[in-house]
């Protein structure tokens, strides 16, 4: 039975992963990255490790997402003008 | 057969893997409702496992998940207040039905707990919890479009 959840948690780690590879957009793929940082937080702490479930979270849950999303919007932001320029 | 474990089992595998699939497919509004929902899913099920492993520590999980899950939503209604402002996801139906499971979660849990300091603890986890996901949801669907800045 122990060995069910860890299965489960694994293959959504894998399905979540492979998402996260396949999207082209940046921002879905932000979207993509919090789910991920989540399901990978359930596989440590189902495999026993919940302080790095912990710290996985903080990271993915927040702070990941926030980061991306703000390198998007510069780079975006950037290129606009760029064209602005022209 | 441990049903505290087999409850999150079941959890994991449909109340995730139906916000993976919301958010691997479809259009903008419908990935922001799945990544908000998937930490309000998570959140109970990881509340089971501590419980399943008899390991009381492990409610800490739960607790950050509550308190972190709803800001990062918030970080996405914010930055992507744009792309959203045309057709606000409205999905009300759904985050009251994840937030009824999260509820019987987390009174299953204080019934097999009893009355003590970690009942306590499961009580405001689980008011975090429905709160921080109400909120995320009013916010994704444009309730605090007064606030927004530039």
């Amino acid at each position: 039975m122990a060995d069910a959840v860890i299965v489960v948690a694994l293959l959504l780690v894998a399905a979540s992963a492979t998402v996260a590879v396949a999207t082209r957009d940046p921002m879905r793929q932000a979207l993509v990255l919090s789910v991920l940082g989540v399901v990978l937080a359930v596989l440590f702490t189902v495999l026993q490790a919940p302080d790095v479930g912990l710290s996985q979270l903080a990271v993915c849950s927040a702070l990941t997402p926030l980061l991306l999303m703000l390198a998007v919007r510069k780079v975006r932001r950037r290129g606009r003008e760029r064209e602005g320029e022209r | 057969m441990n049903g505290w474990l087999l409850a999150a089992t079941v959890g994991l595998a449909g109340g995730l893997g139906a916000a993976l699939w919301g958010v691997a497919t479809g259009p903008l509004r419908r990935r922001v409702v799945a990544q908000n929902l998937s930490t309000a899913l998570a959140c109970p099920s990881l509340l089971l496992l501590s419980q399943a492993y008899n390991r009381p520590s492990y409610v800490d999980l739960g607790l950050v998940l509550a308190l972190l899950g709803p800001v990062g939503t918030l970080v996405f209604a914010r930055l992507l207040a744009d792309e959203l402002a045309e057709d606000p996801p409205r999905a009300w139906g759904l985050t009251w039905t994840v937030a009824g499971l999260g509820a019987a979660a987390v009174t299953a849990l204080c019934v097999a707990t009893g009355p003590s300091r970690a009942m306590v603890k499961l009580l405001v986890i689980g008011a975090l919890l429905i709160s921080g996901n109400a909120i995320a949801s009013r916010a994704l669907s444009g309730g605090f479009r007064g606030v927004r800045g530039g």
